[in-house]
């Protein structure tokens, strides 16, 4: 059985077909890519996974149970973990508070044993500073976890918001363009460490990005979609030689130009 | 609160009264709608401009003995000058600030004209208040009921201060220059219209309604230093009625609200059930009109 | 010195000033004393929903009022007698009631018409439940509830520095219960809200839950503080709870800063001692109504912070002492 399937999904806002009928599934263990011009529909296919969005039709199963009508934070809860686009950082706390912050919502102390400083409270509190530690030290960033999340450059602040996201221990991790305002150096970086943090940590992955390297490198499968339509899928060799995607990255290129 | 049971038969006179009464919240919200129209503020200090303007023409009427309608005047150019000291101060230099920040500034200048009234005119007394229309009052036709000319004219000034502002957004330059600053400032200064300019006179324009407001409210109710800004949850009801841009369905709403404060009175004996009536249907409007997620303009 | 001792020092020294130099005061100065301590339980009741949270509240006496409406209602000497220790907690619990039930329109609600709904409760409260006639059994109506100062381990609590002690007490275990919240999971949590909503629920965190407990729980500090008030004042009287204080207390929150607990005290000491500083020198106590919104005006337009907070950064700056995380100032939300 898949991890996740997403079948039929459509959305429209509007006037514009967001989405239609949108068809794939995501095996576990897989590091799936889903890419596209702009404007293909991929940040609100994530937004209808993770449950921003609600689709007007189809259907998402995530290990074989329907998520419509889930919110989005019982979709957390249930392994559920994204970054997003845009950087939702909490910018004014610190490294480290970013990543307690999952933590936090899957820990069991209530702000009574947190206000009286209870010996649970102080035990759990512990525990999660511990494992909050042990995930920045994996991503490099342990020099960085008093420093105030806002005030780091773009590369760092989408590191933090991969750990943030791996704090959640979650089995299936949506990762939106997580290589949006990074130099070269920094995207093959983040290849590499994709499949490692697989390897570490058994997520699944199901990633979203314009940066061919990143998608080349990282991703064992790829969908390609183009105004809110699958165009084509395959291993990253074939599609990258895809005439059908080749049009409808060169069609964006040309309105560019 | 006992039930009363003559309450139907009272329907009629108490429709007019809620019509008057309803007229009143309208007189204090149009001003309000306007300057929020056009610069995206909800002016919270709306009663204390209408309070303090009214405190000046009863210095001039009652105090120094000259004709109300001087007094009226005068309390109009307070009012105005109020406004564009509030505009030109502490809101131009703030542009681009939440809507929010701006509105606790306003709650800044209740403060300030409430204790600057209560310093100059002495805070808890009661004053006389200025009255332009007789008192007299005349029967309505077939009922008991009596309704003052001081009533009515507040009803009618309320009901020609929505429409013809209406008219003047819709069919004057002036008006059409303050819908083009409301909808997108930026692009308004594209088209040559000075949005200080405009922007400053939506608020002018606004606080002299409120010191009309105040001139013609304050012998209906106690006038004081606090009376006026207790209108002021009424005529914020009344404009969301009127979600806070259409000034005809503001007096719509002022009307409703003012019914529907007055009809359970004919029923219940406390006098609390009005205010528990305005309460209510703020909560409804605020809930009801007002999706999630909606904030009005964000920053202006 | 590192921050942690500096901090712990500051506090100490603090602590016992406070016990200290009102034991050199007259009674009526103790009783401005106590009442600052309990401006200051109030201020951070808006602390935990403004510097956390970012949400603004101008009806904090309200809750304050039913807190305490409820011991005057039941240990008043027209009531039912009972002890303090016994209409306090209630009092608390049915204020934090009342935050809870305003919390549940405020879910939808942000910034601006949020503010306009806290508001209308003030108003609503003032002009309908605290009004003469509508539960006089609760409010007192027109003739105050008295209740009388409580008994702490057998020692009656009638003498004004006793009492001021007892309220300085609250203050610093209320402070340390916030401090505690703020720097723990509870902080976090709702600083993380305050940030980015979207980002926090995808994180797995019940917005609607957290946002209710923040109106909760600081609606029911307001109604220790209320309780409080009751029984250092010795009566209750619904227009001591009216908008007017509510908003005052809301002002004073911008001037002086809601972030830090130092700013809380500065703020309570502020309510009561700038009017008596006025009085002293001839000048009408409405002037401190003047000068607040002067200031609460100035204040925006041209600074950024809280006065009192921002001279704390400069004084940490001078001293060398960082910050753990940020919390939101009033100010900086607005």
């Amino acid at each position: 059985m898949a991890m996740l399937e997403i079948k039929d999904i459509s959305i429209r806002f509007g006037g514009v077909q967001a989405l239609d009928d949108v068809t794939f599934s995501l095996k576990h263990g897989e590091i799936l890519g889903l890419i596209g011009p702009n404007g293909a529909g991929k940040t609100t296919l994530f937004n209808c996974v993770s449950g921003v969005l609600k689709p007007n039709n189809g259907t998402i199963t995530y290990e074989g149970q329907n998520l419509a009508g889930l919110k989005t934070d019982a979709r957390a809860h249930l392994g559920i973990a994204r970054t997003f686009q845009n950087l939702q950082l909490f910018g004014s706390m610190t490294v480290l508070e970013n990543l307690m912050v999952p933590l936090d919502a899957f820990a069991k102390r209530g702000m009574v044993g947190d206000a009286f400083k209870l010996p649970r409270a102080r035990y759990e509190e512990r525990k999660a500073e511990e494992h909050a530690r042990a995930i920045l030290h994996f991503l490099g960033l342990s020099e960085h976890t008093e420093t105030i999340a806002g005030s780091l450059s773009v590369g760092l602040q989408r590191r933090v918001e991969l750990g943030r996201a791996l704090c959640l221990q979650p089995k299936l991790l949506l990762l939106d363009e997580p290589a949006a305002g990074l130099d070269a150096a920094e995207t093959a970086e983040l290849a590499a460490l994709l499949p490692e943090i697989r390897a570490r940590f058994g997520i699944t992955m199901l990633l979203v990005d314009h940066d061919m390297a990143l998608v080349m490198k990282a991703c064992d499968y790829i969908y390609v979609l183009d105004f809110g339509k699958l165009i084509s899928e395959g291993p990253p060799q074939r599609v990258s030689s895809d005439p059908l995607v080749v049009k409808a990255y060169l069609g964006e290129a040309e309105e560019v130009a | 609160m006992g039930i009363l049971a003559s309450g139907w038969a009272l329907i009629p006179s108490f429709t007019v009264i809620g019509l008057v009464l309803g007229g009143t919240y309208a007189l204090a919200a149009m001003g309000l709608v306007l300057i929020y129209r056009v610069s995206g503020v909800l002016n919270f200090a709306q009663g204390g401009i209408a309070m303090f303007s009214t405190f000046i023409a009863y210095q001039i009427a009652v105090k120094w003995g000259l004709p109300s309608i001087v007094g009226l005047f005068a309390a109009i150019a307070a009012g105005m000058l109020i406004g564009y000291v509030v505009e030109r101060f502490t809101m131009r230099p703030l542009t681009g600030r939440p809507a929010l920040t701006k509105v606790v500034i306003t709650i800044g200048w209740l403060l300030i004209l409430q204790a600057g009234a209560g310093l100059i005119w002495g805070a808890t007394s009661y004053h006389a208040p200025v009255h332009l229309v007789s008192r007299n009052g005349f029967r309505l036709v077939g009922t008991s009921v009596i309704i003052g000319y001081d009533q009515l004219t507040t009803l009618i000034v309320a009901l020609v201060f929505a429409f013809a502002t209406a008219a003047l957004l819709k069919y004057t330059m002036l008006g059409t220059s303050m819908r083009a600053v409301a909808d997108d400032p930026d692009t308004g200064k594209l088209w040559g219209i000075s949005v200080n300019r405009v922007t400053a006179a939506s608020w002018m324009a606004g606080s002299a309604m409120a010191a009309v407001a105040g001139v013609l409210i304050t012998p209906l109710i106690n006038f004081n230093t606090y009376s006026l800004t207790l209108i002021v949850i009424d005529a914020f009801t009344a404009a969301l009625i009127g979600r806070l841009t259409s000034l005809p369905w503001t007096v719509v709403g002022a009307m409703f609200l003012g019914i529907a404060e007055t009809y359970p009175r004919a029923f219940f004996n406390g006098a609390g059930v009005s205010s528990l009536v305005a309460f209510l249907l703020m909560l409804v409007t605020l809930a009801v009109l007002f999706r999630p997620g909606f904030s009005g303009r964000r920053t202006v | 010195m590192n921050a942690i001792n500096a901090r712990r020092i500051s506090v100490v020294a603090g602590i016992v000033l406070a016990v200290a130099i009102p034991a050199f005061m007259a009674d009526y100065y103790r009783s401005l004393a106590a009442l600052s301590a309990i401006a200051a339980i109030l201020i951070l009741s808006l602390n935990v929903l403004t510097g956390f949270v970012g949400q603004i509240s101008f009806c904090q006496y309200t809750f304050a009022g039913l807190g305490a409406m409820t011991v005057g209602a039941l240990s008043g000497a027209q009531g039912h007698h009972w002890s303090f220790w016994i209409s306090m907690p209630l009092g608390v619990l049915f204020a934090a009631l009342g935050g809870f039930l305003v919390g549940i329109p405020a879910l939808r609600l942000s910034g601006l018409f949020l503010a306009i709904l806290t508001l209308g409760v003030a108003l609503g409260a003032d002009r309908y439940l605290f009004a003469n006639g509508t539960w006089n059994s609760f409010t007192g109506g027109v003739n105050p509830r008295t209740p009388s100062r409580p008994t702490l381990f057998g020692y009656h609590l009638t003498s004004q520095y006793s009492f001021y002690l007892f309220a300085l007490a609250a203050f610093l275990l209320v402070a340390f219960l916030v401090w505690n919240l703020r720097v723990g999971k509870t902080g976090r949590v709702l600083r993380a809200i305050r940030e980015s909503e979207v980002a926090a629920s995808t994180m797995g965190l019940n917005l609607i839950k957290w946002k209710l407990a923040a109106f909760t729980v600081s609606a029911g500090i307001a109604g220790l503080a209320g309780g409080l008030l009751a029984v250092q004042i010795g009566s209750v009287s619904p227009a001591s709870y009216d908008f007017l204080h509510s908003i005052t207390v809301a002002a004073v929150v911008v001037v002086a800063g809601v972030g830090s607990l130092a700013s809380a005290a500065v703020g309570g000491i502020f309510i009561w001692w700038l009017p008596e500083l006025l009085r002293h020198t001839g000048v009408n106590a409405q002037f401190f109504q003047l000068i607040l919104g002067l200031l609460l005006v100035v204040q925006l337009v041209i600074a950024p912070q809280g006065g009192v907070v921002k001279l704390e950064h400069d004084l940490k700056r001078v001293f060398g002492l960082g910050r753990r995380g940020q919390d939101l100032e009033l100010a900086e939300v607005l």
